[in-house]
């Protein structure tokens, strides 16, 4: 992965419960909103959907391209770790490829996530198109 | 009618298929993914360049993530990978369905997983959003 490209702004999320509750909707037997269960699948709380984190990336590459990434983008990633209730992400992306693609240019970008211990929680890259 | 089966790797096949209900994309649903998410952009509630709001790009990604749970019950899994194509906009008031067949099956280090390739459609059949996704399942 490609960290020393131009930089995108990055962006800061809080996980909160609530927000997962709403992202996962509140079930029983569910490893996002019922702790317990979280427990019995051998984790310590309840985890952020994974799914999360690609719409964090998304918003990051919205901000960037606009509707160059609704319509024609792309994401790919990896989760690697997992994101809990009570962490805090920052997403970031750096730019690490441009290329004709018809009459514009496809932008590539390396994204990740990191919680608030430097960890990286997802990885992956993004591309759209330029205005 | 539908009869559910809990979901293992050794039931579970290559080729299968699923299909989703019709979901209709409401402002209440383009709302609560925007809080969820923490990212309020005005194209989700005012005009977008596309015509009317728009949904935020992964808004259906549930609704193929969970293609699934339409023929199995299934109790956990993990995400492992996600691969979107945004082709179109979600536009507030489509009616979006998604299909997805299972593509692979393996197991790494003991643990199962499947992928799926997917895709999702408004009421006229255009695509929106197409990917491929690997999901671990658990034993027991």
């Amino acid at each position: 992965m490609n960290t020393s490209g131009p930089a995108l702004p990055s962006l800061q999320k809080e996980i909160s419960q609530r927000k997962i509750d709403a992202y996962s909707v509140v079930r029983p037997k569910s490893i996002h909103t019922d702790p317990d269960w979280a427990r019995q699948k051998g984790f310590r709380a309840p985890l952020a959907q994974a799914m999360m984190s690609t719409a964090y990336v998304s918003e990051l590459m919205t901000r960037f391209l606009g509707a160059g990434f609704v319509r024609g983008g792309t994401l790919s990633m990896v989760f690697i770790k997992p994101v809990y209730a009570g962490d805090r992400l920052t997403v970031r992306g750096v730019i690490k490829d441009k290329r004709r693609e018809g009459g514009g240019t496809r932008v590539s970008v390396d994204v990740w996530c990191e919680n608030q211990h430097g960890e990286k929680t997802a990885v992956g890259t993004a591309t759209g198109l330029e205005p | 009618m539908i009869e559910f089966r809990p979901l293992t790797y050794e039931t579970l096949k290559v080729g299968e298929e699923f299909v989703s209900d019709e979901h209709l994309v409401t402002p209440e649903d383009i709302e609560t993914y925007a809080f969820a998410v923490d990212d309020h952009h005005p194209w989700f509630f005012e005009d977008s360049p596309f015509g009317g709001p728009i949904a935020h790009p992964t808004l259906l990604g549930n609704q193929a993530l969970r293609l699934r749970h339409s023929r199995y019950i299934v109790h956990a899994g993990l995400h492992a990978k996600m691969e979107f194509e945004f082709l179109e906009p979600i536009r507030q008031g489509v009616r979006v369905r998604s299909r997805g067949t299972v593509v692979d099956k393996y197991e790494r280090r003991g643990k199962p997983y499947m992928v799926t390739e997917f895709v999702t459609e408004d009421e006229k059949g255009m695509a929106l959003v197409r990917g491929r996704f690997t999901q671990m399942l658990f034993r027991g």
